[in-house]
């Protein structure tokens, strides 16, 4: 499913709207993760874009390991149908459908309910034997933080889908360089990541994760490749799209206040050639 | 004692049941983290290659992958040690039960069962840690065949379970036709109301030895296998608190927080007859060795069952 066509621009006014969604969001609500949002906004959105059909019941899974990026995978949801407008200002609220973190019990679409870093991988790893046994054609993505390749477990279903030469299954991996509020090389260093994945036995391809050209190039090629699990790197910006929020730790879950609200409302506005 | 029965360890029969199963359903895969020796599941490897998956020493991720094959129907059992199975993995086994995923964990070696290894592979706190955790069930089943008919139950009920099961020989006081009904306890005896003994699956052998000799002694009373830890027959132990004078709890495991605990929370908001009397480990690591030398050391034994009953009349 394609359904843009190729319009690179269209894609990058949808992931513009889905930004605004966000900060919408974290900002009704007064708490919510906005810099992670933004960094996994573009990927996310092509994702629901141009990958995967939600109204399939066997479908291509997306699983947003870093669960705390939620807000940009509801903006797109919002986007796609499943999630009504009205819903969107409910976010983190008791009796919403919009927890904090992904939610399967209260919204399918998300896939798995995540939030405790580490886990979403080895839900990929299960999905994606559960899809070869199924002889399916599917393909299971997983997004996870840089930081989050902290967390050991990781490391366990690197190795698994290396070892099962799970070639329907995606990762991408968030590379944002930023961990809650600190560098992610100052906290514990992940580099060489690239080597350590492909010692694991992984595809590697490393893009730049806000260009919607890179984005699709990189998953159709390696969609082509088999015999191997795959993983994107993708180079983002914690904070993409609001100026003063880009590379700034604080912005992980801060809060901005009214006058900052406007600001970065008015920023994103701007870039959709919209005032 | 109890020299009318046969004996066997019940852990055995978890790998033929599942492959019983899985012949009938190609919805069961079976997963292990390295052991497939030790809990005998490697059979099923043998039987069914497709449906069974090696994951390593990597507990953690072994059960979320096992979600993960839950979330597209397939009904995954995960067979290790229950120090490995469950006391190893609360975070994942607890996100599995978060996602309501119909994922299956089989925790082997139950309490000291593994005893030679010493207190690093005494799961003698498994079943506190998996019954705090929302819409997981918990059962601990006691022979070979109740053991098989658990397995069954547990593979028939949608959602997700952790299931106990001895390594110790136990005696095989169930028949191969054994029915296993999650939520329902078995009464195995009702004698009179001096006392009643409750006891988990794998504390069979000692509960059964207990009572042998309080009947030799004279008292009488019931003997309650519990099954399910959760949800717990509540209905049957409040019935039992009206009638018998002193109930005494019998368990593999840490008297914090397993069966005595259950039924302490069960019975503690309303008045009753009895006063209830643990039987299990007390708070402590222990020594390495054989299982029944510790279940001796420490006091899972007919003997602390006697003197608890004995003490109160």
């Amino acid at each position: 499913m394609r359904k843009l066509g190729s319009s690179y621009d269209q894609l990058r006014k949808v992931a513009l709207r889905n930004r605004i969604k966000i900060l919408d969001m974290v900002y009704s609500a007064s708490s919510g993760h906005l810099g992670g949002s933004f960094s996994a906004c573009d990927i996310i959105t092509y994702l629901g874009e141009c990958e995967i059909d939600y109204r399939a019941p066997d479908r291509d899974r997306f699983i947003l390991s870093k669960g705390h990026s939620v807000p940009a995978l509801y903006a797109e949801l919002n986007e796609l149908g499943f999630i009504d407008d009205s819903e969107l200002s409910t976010f983190r609220q008791v009796g919403s459908r919009l927890s904090g973190h992904t939610n399967r019990d209260k919204v399918p679409e998300t896939e798995i309910t995540t939030g405790l870093l580490g886990q979403g991988l080895s839900y990929g790893v299960g999905m994606a034997l559960a899809k070869k046994l199924k002889k399916s054609k599917d393909t299971v993505y997983v997004m996870i933080g840089d930081g989050e390749t902290h967390e050991g477990q990781v490391w366990e279903a690197l190795m698994e889908a290396g070892h099962y030469k799970l070639d329907n299954l995606v990762l991408i991996i968030d590379r944002n360089g930023l961990c809650s509020h600190q560098l992610v090389e100052k906290v514990i260093s992940i580099e060489p990541l690239r080597e350590r994945l492909e010692s694991f036995g992984w595809l590697v391809k490393e893009i730049n994760g806000h260009s919607m050209e890179e984005i699709d190039s990189a998953i159709t090629s390696l969609k082509a490749q088999y015999g191997k699990p795959k993983c994107i790197i993708a180079h983002t910006v914690k904070g993409k799209g609001v100026s003063f929020m880009e590379n700034n730790g604080y912005w992980h879950r801060s809060i901005p206040t009214e006058e900052q609200y406007r600001a970065a409302r008015k920023e994103l506005l701007e870039q959709m050639g919209e005032e | 004692m109890l020299e009318q029965y046969g004996w066997s360890s019940p852990k055995d029969a978890v790998g033929r049941t599942l492959i019983d199963i899985a012949k009938k359903s190609d919805k069961i895969c079976v997963l292990s983290s390295d052991v497939s020796k030790s809990v005998n599941i490697f059979e099923f490897g043998d039987c069914f290659p497709e449906r069974y998956f090696e994951m390593g020493i990597a507990e953690q991720s072994t059960v979320s992958v096992a979600g993960g094959l839950a979330a597209e129907g397939f009904i995954p059992v995960y067979v290790a040690l229950s120090i490995f199975s469950c006391c190893m993995t609360f975070p994942q086994i607890r996100q599995v039960c978060n996602n309501s995923l119909n994922v299956k964990i089989i925790g082997t070696h139950a309490g000291v069962d593994d005893g030679a290894d010493g207190p690093g592979h005494h799961a003698t706190e498994d079943l506190a840690i998996s019954r705090v955790i929302p819409r997981l069930t918990v059962l601990c089943p006691s022979d070979e065949n109740e053991v098989a008919a658990a397995v069954k139950a547990m593979v028939d009920t949608y959602g997700p379970v952790y299931m106990r099961v001895a390594r110790e020989e136990q005696p095989v006081i169930h028949g191969p036709d054994c029915k296993f009904e999650i939520g329902k306890a078995e009464m195995l005896c009702d004698e009179g109301d001096n006392f009643a003994i409750v006891f988990e699956g794998s504390a069979m052998r000692q509960a059964l030895e207990g009572w042998e000799g309080l009947r030799a002694l004279g008292k009488r009373g019931k003997l309650v296998n519990i099954r399910s830890i959760k949800p717990l027959d509540e209905k049957l132990i409040l019935n039992l608190a009206d009638k018998v004078d002193l109930i005494v709890t019998v368990e593999n495991h840490s008297i914090k927080g397993g069966l005595y605990s259950a039924i302490c929370e069960a019975i503690a908001n309303r008045e009753c007859r009895a006063v209830i009397r643990p039987v299990g480990f007390h708070d402590q690591f222990m020594d390495a060795g054989a299982s029944s030398d510790i279940k001796e050391k420490y006091g899972l034994n007919a003997a602390s069952i006697i003197k608890q009953v004995t003490d109160a009349h």
